[in-house]
């Protein structure tokens, strides 16, 4: 079995705090004030400044808001955090009983398209796929994925495309080679991942970001 | 930029971290240079299970003679193989389905396993199964294309030669080449690895000399540093000789860091002045290694004794190599990582001469030499070389590839007649940053070692 502590991706910058905020079910606000208060969760900084999660912070986040839902107190629930020796294994998901899940891939490269595709499929998604951004909007119209990936590198505007896709409430995983981090959450992209992507950390943050992931889903489950 | 070690720490120097992660590496030479073996220690070097890697054979190497070989090499672990490691055959694919089969079953693989590491080996074998040049490269194409949709490092293989490597579709593929090949020179072959290309980072150009040992490829960056401009320059001090008398002549001894030449002709008490030196420093507390490329430890104990020193001192490391089957940049470094382990601050090399000897061009040994002086400069290392000249009286020149000039201290032994007599006399030749004294001055060798005496009278000598 592959622990968290054999994983580099597990410590990979990937989330926005939006992203993160709304997977956990507590408000953005709410993250940055513990960061401040208590220093333990500090995520990385994009050049831009925005703040940038691992699947390890959002993790420790996690525990955080369960041990909050069990009646422990902020301060306390981070002093917990701290004092715990080392980090917790990556989760491991059999996603039970899912239910036709639909990812749209706006990609312009075949040969990345071919490989996306199959990596998500094997995971048991439906994928529709869209070569340019005009073919995404119309698919997306169509279809209503539950996660949309834009290449933002797309002639016709990847970028663009992004703020489009995100406007209606669903995630959207932007990709490029160059490091676009920045723009693409400004843009409303609920994570980036800098092409070419490493296959197991491409499905964990598709995963992540439908939260049908076993870390998502306890998180659900425990917050409400 | 991310790295991808190569499974050697030097070679990885070479190419200044190591190749470039997630892009394609051609290794080319001819039969018999270890391109395999390269290969095969990256692989090893860099699998996880998470991203597992794929040795791919296709019709030059046997698949099971793979396996039997690689088995003999300290990095190949059985126990990786199946779990993160995983060897296949594109052999059945290419005989019946051609390049296209090839592409297929590379997709079907990397599909499968997500491999982060891919060897195909040996690719050039494939372009004999291409139809056309157009054919060739459409398949280059699509391959270069699949591996660059997700993170994998693929490394090409092929016995391409020399001139072929300017000419091939897959060299301007290829983000970086690296070539392996034997050069035959004076009767001595010697082994070479150059970076012909690496894009997107800088490299160390040349040749670096290697060897095959079961580690893999053992590879010894070429010497070539650039004049050192910063960094910790060491306090000027002086260094003593080991001899009273020339410590005077050269105002308290050598300046630290500096480099002196000790030529003569044989017989004339070279090492000798090499044993005072390192044996000085130890009095001192300082810590020496002495090369000898001439004498064996037993013989040199010998020697040693006669003067009341001792070759087992701790403080000087005695390193004795045979001069007949020394490479040149593998004994500098061991030279090199031997100084650094006991934290020497005087460095005997005797004699330059099996050097020479050693090294079948003359350009290397010259940018080996500039190297070890700006090193040991650098560092505050005082280096001492002996040089054996081949005129017993009356020496004319040095004809030391420059050493002299090279050097900051030169001094000469000779015998010469005085008269009826023969006599040693010593001469300081060169002392940078000292007022020299330009005598020639009569030595004589006793118990206690060399004892310097008066300047010969110049008129007695027979010239």
């Amino acid at each position: 079995m592959v622990t968290a502590g054999e994983s580099s991706s597990w410590y990979q910058p990937i989330y926005s705090i939006g992203a993160v905020a709304s997977m956990l079910g507590v408000e953005a606000t709410t993250l940055r004030a513990w960061e401040d208060r208590y220093g333990v969760v500090v995520p990385a900084r994009s050049a831009g400044g925005q703040r940038v999660y691992s699947r390890n912070e959002l993790e420790q986040l996690r525990f955080v808001v369960d041990q909050l839902t069990g009646g422990t107190t902020p301060s306390a629930a981070h002093r917990l955090l701290a004092d715990r020796s080392h980090d917790v294994d990556a989760p491991v998901s059999n996603d039970p009983d899912r239910v036709r899940v639909v990812v749209l891939l706006a990609e312009r490269d075949r040969y990345a398209v071919d490989l996306l595709e199959y990596f998500l499929r094997t995971e048991g998604y439906e994928v529709v796929v869209a070569l340019e951004p005009t073919a995404a909007e119309q698919l997306f119209a169509d279809v209503r994925p539950h996660l949309s990936i834009v290449e933002l590198m797309m002639s016709g505007g990847g970028l663009e495309l992004c703020g489009r896709l995100a406007v209606d409430g669903a995630p959207v995983l932007a990709m490029s080679a160059l490091d676009l981090a920045d723009q693409a959450i400004a843009a409303g992209a609920s994570a980036f991942l800098v092409k070419p992507v490493v296959p197991l950390l491409f499905v964990s943050t598709v995963r992540d970001l439908l939260g049908s992931s076993a870390l998502t889903q306890r998180s659900k489950a425990t917050v409400r | 930029m991310q790295r991808l070690s190569t499974g050697n720490p030097r070679l990885d120097q070479i190419l200044c971290g190591g190749l470039v992660a997630d892009a394609i590496t051609l290794i080319v030479g001819p039969p018999g240079t270890g391109k395999t073996i390269l290969a095969e220690q990256c692989l090893f070097a860099n699998v996880t299970v998470e991203r597992p890697g794929l040795y791919l054979s296709t019709v030059s190497e046997p698949f099971d003679k793979l396996l039997r070989f690689g088995q003999g090499l300290s990095f190949f672990d059985n126990e990786l193989v199946g779990r993160s490691v995983f060897y296949d055959d594109l052999g059945d694919a290419v005989h019946e389905g051609g390049l296209d089969a090839v592409s297929e079953r590379i997709d079907s693989l990397i599909k499968q396993h997500r491999p982060g590491i891919i060897v195909i080996d040996s690719f050039k074998a494939l372009r004999t199964f291409a139809q056309s040049d157009a054919e060739f490269r459409r398949f280059l194409h699509d391959l270069a294309g699949m591996l660059s949709a997700i993170a994998v490092s693929s490394l090409w293989v092929g016995e391409y030669e020399h001139d072929e490597a300017t000419n091939s579709p897959e060299f301007a593929v290829a983000d970086a080449v690296i070539g392996v090949e034997t050069k035959r020179a004076s009767e001595r072959s010697t082994r070479f690895l150059s970076v012909r290309k690496l894009r997107g980072s800088d490299f160390l150009s040349g040749d670096h000399v290697y060897r095959i040992t079961p580690d893999g490829l053992v590879v010894f960056p070429r010497l070539a540093d650039r004049r050192e401009t910063g960094g910790p320059t060491a306090v000027a001090e002086r260094r003593s000789t080991g001899i009273a008398a020339l410590d005077e002549c050269l105002e308290d001894g050598y300046w630290s860091g500096s480099t002196t030449l000790i030529a003569g002709p044989s017989g004339s008490a070279k090492t000798l002045m090499g044993l005072h030196f390192v044996y000085a420093g130890a009095a001192l507390g300082e810590k020496s290694v002495f090369v000898t490329l001439q004498e064996n430890r037993g013989q040199l104990a010998r020697i040693v004794s006669r003067f009341g020193w001792s070759i087992d001192d701790p403080r000087v490391t005695v390193m004795d190599r045979s001069p007949v089957d020394i490479y040149l940049d593998e004994l500098i470094y061991e030279v090199l990582d031997q100084v650094e382990a006991v934290g020497a601050r005087r460095l005997v090399l005797d004699s330059l001469n099996d050097l020479v000897a050693a090294t079948p061009d003359p350009m290397r040994l010259r940018e080996f030499l500039y190297s070890l002086v700006q090193r040991c400069a650098h560092h505050g290392i005082n280096a001492m070389l002996t040089y054996e000249t081949m005129e017993l009286f009356r020496i004319t020149r040095l004809s030391e590839l420059g050493m002299s000039h090279i050097a900051d201290n030169v001094i000469l032994l000779q015998h010469v007649q005085h008269g009826s007599e023969m006599k040693r006399a010593l001469t300081v030749l060169k002392a940078r940053g000292s007022k020299k004294s330009t005598a020639i001055r009569e030595f004589q060798i006793s118990s206690g070692g060399i004892e310097l005496g008066g300047p010969l009278d110049l008129s007695a000598l027979t010239t």
